[in-house]
């Protein structure tokens, strides 16, 4: 009888305690991160009797933790993927968003800029119209920048991201330090300490939404923590760190480092992954070839527009000057160049120019040229001197100081030039619509010869402006200013001082042809029309795309990359959902099975105290039958 | 497999989500009546869309600048209408003067008539556009085109003309500068020139003259000089003996590919000078006539220069009226160019837009049925989250 009482009060003790896991099951049904516990039954074994054994009742053998570690590792993979790609989403959206907005896009006040240069072309002498179109280059300035600008401060929040993703997982990695210790004190007690096991992992999941992760579970239950390309983060109850440092080229362009044993190293950003990865892929991938793309069409307008106009005269009688200012490419060296070596440069060849980034190496004799970006070699002609500057893709480098082998200098040929393109002219009589020169036949003449209009061939020739005499000393020769004698063909081009025109048809002996500075012409718009002509003409890649395509092409790469990114989110929300579901399958309570569970432990209690009550009975009855 | 209280939430909830995000995409599409919203929606259609409208921008631009150069051709063509009224004018009152009946006085009073003409064709010359720019001084829009200093006249402005986009690759002039319209006039019948000496002591009036041969024609300076009443002889510049022949009054003289009526009779020495025609401005012309008429008719050698001077000065105007012609030809075909590069940019238009709308808007029949489908799908999924959710084995403990 004693032994049926120790039998049922060990039926009761592990009922109570299936309870209690089953209360704890239902407390934390909806705990991120719990897996349920299971409490597993086994008979105890009895002693031996005559004709047998009899058992003496039963014991929780152990509390088991529903986890399956393979799984857990799938779900930590497709949250780094998916953190990765949705950090990518987000800002690559905003971008998109952005660019083709009529209100903050381009395309709107470049047409305004080109209608307002057209509206002007029809009506050169008005002060109005010309003032009007000072209005849309300052807006069309204005736009840019507004646009640069707002890159630039999404480069600052990726930054800022970077810093807050770096304290983020730093933080995760000294509470998985912390925890690993709590584990390994559990260790040789034999039980798995189920709730540490749970934190330790619910930890090591927000990590690897941060950064990619491996894990490798050593002997006394502690879990080594891996990140990216295999830096190790957490060793046992030891910490490492990341750090956040400006790069080598930009102070003000995070990049991250670890602190290891080698001291602070830049880390291997390409594998990086989780949510950090996406910053850094964002802003490798999207942000840098925008702010170039956009910088490359600011450069293009400018100087295009600045070309043209220096070939046209103003109200004044002047030459015009540059209407728009955009910065040269910057140039910024390495913190770790041991010489003392600078560069200038400047863009030599529109249809070259990339936009791209590039490194100036210096090997202590020689230069070469590299795109930042892919690495890819770029031939570099000349010497660097101011005569005979190092040219490649469309820039002119002129070098200069001290450099030690081994220098780098880094050259923005566009990254900046639309944050700086300004509309520089105010006065709208500066505006240069007319030729500068012009043609015209004596009135006098008798022949039947006309002149056509003149182009200009080479702006710089000293006597440009000089009155030039074409005067026909018989039908088929001239002389030019009184001077030499010419043989006069039907039609072809006649250059005199930088300006070319064609006398057309029969002149007579005598006849007078005067090319002259085409002063007081307010009512010309020869070379307003060209300049308006500018929207519509091939400048960049060798001459193949405008200034509106060339925006055209950012805005439809932004827009297919933040495309492709956005259906690789959603295939990946796919995979992560599956993931989740497979660990919440195994993992998570389900409170019908929990309720289920209680009613039968409730019962199964119950029974065992029934067998007490017969242990009381049969007690009663061997007292009774003795009390006699 | 076994399905969590937690996962079946979870899953519930994130259909739940992805359908309400569907569903605000269509709402989005339905209420700005777009197809793609962003050009991640369709990055090939959202590029080419900015390329359409740039397109479209442009041909609005040009008809924009049609307009405007077709309006300044008008204002041009209904002056250079007034110019070529008063050369009609001006022609009538020189035939009018040239009839022998009349006398000193009314030659005179009609003289005055053409100078007030003159000054009428001066001040069309000198005319302002709207904008207060010279119609007729080419670009020298500040620069008075026409100033006169007795009887010469001189251009100012410059021989430049501006021209207008009104298509791609396009352009059309929306004027002409005063020195095509006014002073590249032909001289006499717009080939050669024949001036009777001023010592000319004979009555011979010369004709009209024309060109018979161009091929012939030399364009030298030839003079016919008269032996005496029948006979002359025409030499070129270095006197050597071109042509001679005998001559009776109202004979044609034919030399060097042109010919020549000459009425009236010229005496012996009496010289005619020929020559290229060189060019003269309508203004010269017509104060040439005036001032011829204002001169005295004594005897008939007056007469017959008087004659000759008036019948020149006709073949001028004649000239001025055929380049004006010209001009106003040149205009209307400019204008009926302007008409169709119009006609051919709106439907270069029309077409732009119904490839951005093909591209870019809704169709709604397809959003609505989408729209309709998914808020069913979702009203669906809500009722049965609803019901699953509340299913649970506690409710009956």
């Amino acid at each position: 009888m004693a032994g049926l009482l120790n039998t049922s009060l060990t039926g009761m003790l592990a009922f109570q305690k299936a309870l209690d896991i089953t209360g704890h099951n239902i407390a934390n049904a909806n705990t991120p991160g719990y897996s349920r516990q299971v409490a597993n039954f086994t008979a105890r074994p009895g002693t031996g009797s005559g004709n047998g054994y009899i058992g003496a009742g039963t014991q929780i053998a152990s509390i088991e933790r529903m986890y399956d570690a393979m799984q857990t590792e799938q779900l930590r993979t497709s949250t780094t993927g998916y953190s990765r790609l949705n950090t990518l989403s987000n800002l690559s959206g905003r971008v998109d968003i952005l660019l083709a907005d009529a209100d903050t896009g381009l395309n709107s006040s470049l047409q305004s800029y080109f209608n307002s240069m057209q509206d002007l072309a029809n009506d050169p002498s008005s002060i109005p119209t010309r003032q009007a179109l000072l209005g849309e280059a300052d807006g069309l300035a204005s736009r840019f920048q507004a646009l640069d600008g707002r890159l630039s401060e999404l480069e600052a929040e990726v930054n800022n991201r970077i810093e807050l993703s770096v304290n983020d997982i730093n933080r995760l990695a000294s509470s998985i330090a912390d925890v690993n210790q709590k584990i390994a004190l559990t260790n040789g007690s034999g039980a798995q300490p189920n709730d540490l096991l749970d934190e330790r992992d619910s930890l090591v999941m927000q990590l690897s939404a941060q950064v990619s992760v491996a894990t490798t579970l050593q002997d006394d239950g502690t879990m080594n923590v891996f990140i990216g390309s295999g830096q190790s983060l957490v060793l046992g109850a030891d910490a490492r760190q990341l750090g956040v440092a400006g790069s080598e080229f930009d102070r003000t362009r995070m990049t991250v480092t670890y602190l290891g044993a080698a001291g602070n190293t830049p880390i291997d950003t390409s594998s990086t992954g989780g949510n950090l990865g996406g910053l850094l892929e964002y802003r490798s991938r999207i942000l840098d070839p925008t702010r170039q793309s956009l910088g490359q069409t600011a450069i293009a307008f400018a100087a295009s527009i600045n070309e043209q106009h220096s070939v046209g005269m103003d109200l004044r009688g002047n030459l015009g000057g540059d209407l728009f200012s955009v910065s040269p490419p910057t140039i910024l060296t390495s913190s770790n160049n041991l010489g003392s070596g600078t560069a200038a440069a400047s863009i030599s060849d529109l249809g070259e120019l990339t936009g791209a980034d590039y490194v100036l190496d210096f090997d202590g004799s020689n230069y070469s040229l590299s795109r930042a970006d892919t690495g890819a070699n770029i031939a570099l002609s000349g010497s660097g001197t101011a005569l005979d500057p190092l040219v490649g893709d469309g820039i002119s480098i002129v070098v200069g100081g001290v450099p030690a082998a081994g220098d780098q200098m880094l050259i923005r040929s566009a990254h900046d030039a639309a944050g700086s393109i300004r509309s520089i002219v105010t006065d709208p009589q500066s505006i240069a619509l007319a030729a500068p020169t012009r043609s015209s036949a004596s009135l006098g003449n008798t022949g039947n010869a006309n002149v056509s209009a003149a182009i200009i061939t080479d702006p710089a020739d000293p006597g440009l402006l000089t009155s030039s005499l074409i005067e026909f000393t018989s039908p088929t020769t001239y002389s030019i200013n009184g001077a030499g004698t010419f043989t006069f063909t039907d039609g072809a081009p006649i250059v005199v001082n930088g300006s070319s025109f064609t006398i057309n048809g029969a002149p007579a002996v005598g006849d007078r042809f005067t090319v002259e500075a085409n002063f007081g012409a307010s009512g010309d718009n020869a070379n307003g029309l060209l300049m308006a002509d500018i929207q519509s003409v091939g400048v960049l890649d060798g001459g193949a795309i405008s200034i509106n395509e060339n925006y055209g092409r950012l805005v439809s790469n932004v827009g297919s990359t933040t495309h492709q990114i956005q259906s690789n989110l959603d295939a990946q929300g796919v995979v992560l959902q599956n993931a989740e579901d497979a660990v919440l399958s195994t993992s998570a309570v389900n409170l019908d099975e929990e309720a289920a569970n209680l009613i039968r432990f409730q019962q199964a209690y119950q029974a065992v105290a029934q067998v007490v009550s017969v242990a009381s009975t049969l007690f009663d009855s061997l007292l009774n039958a003795t009390r006699r | 497999m076994r399905v969590s209280t937690q996962g079946a939430y979870l899953s519930g909830l994130t259909m739940m989500q992805r359908l309400q995000t569907a569903l605000d995409f269509t709402q989005r599409q339905i209420s700005s009546g777009r197809r793609v919203l962003t050009p991640s929606d369709d990055p090939i259609a959202a590029s080419r869309a900015l390329e359409i409208r740039e397109s479209i921008g442009r041909l609005e631009q040009f008809d924009r600048n049609s307009n405007i150069a077709t309006n300044r051709l008008a204002q041009e063509e209904s002056s250079l209408n007034s110019v070529n009224n008063v050369l009609q004018r001006v022609r009538e009152l020189a035939l009018q003067a040239n009839n022998g009946s009349q006398s000193d006085e009314t030659r005179k009073l009609i003289a005055v008539e053409i100078r007030e003409q003159l000054d009428q064709l001066v001040q069309l010359a000198n005319q302002k556009d709207g904008n207060g720019s010279y119609l007729f001084s080419g670009n020298l829009e500040d620069t008075l085109p026409v100033t006169r200093a007795g009887s010469s006249f001189v251009y100012n402005g410059d021989q430049g003309q501006r021209y207008i986009q009104i298509g791609e690759g396009r352009q059309v002039p929306d004027g002409d500068p005063g020195s095509a319209v006014f002073f590249t006039n032909r001289q006499g019948n717009g080939t050669f020139v024949a001036v009777p000496s001023p010592v000319n002591t004979g009555s011979g009036v010369l004709g009209a003259g024309s060109l018979v041969d161009p091929a012939v024609w030399d364009q030298g300076r030839y003079s016919v000089r008269f032996l005496d009443q029948d006979n002359y002889q025409v030499r070129n510049s270095a006197s050597v003996l071109v042509a001679s022949g005998a001559f009776e009054p109202g004979d044609t003289i034919a030399f060097q590919g042109i010919e020549i009526s000459i009425d009236g009779q010229p005496e012996g020495g009496d010289q005619f000078n020929f020559a290229a025609s060189g060019l003269q401005s309508v203004f010269e012309s017509v104060d040439q006539i005036a001032t011829a008429l204002e001169q005295n008719v004594g005897d008939d050698v007056a007469r017959a220069e008087l004659n000759n001077q008036v019948n020149f000065g006709l073949l001028n105007v004649d000239q001025a009226i055929g380049n004006i012609l010209d001009v106003r030809t040149q205009i209307g075909s400019r204008l009926s160019a302007i008409e169709e590069q119009v006609d051919s940019n709106g439907s270069f238009a029309l077409s732009y837009q119904e490839t951005l709308a093909s591209i870019e808007d809704l169709d709604y029949a397809e959003a609505l049925s989408r729209l309709s489908l998914e808020a069913t799908t979702l009203e669906a999924a809500q009722q049965s989250f609803i019901r699953t959710q509340s299913l649970s084995l506690f409710n009956y403990l």
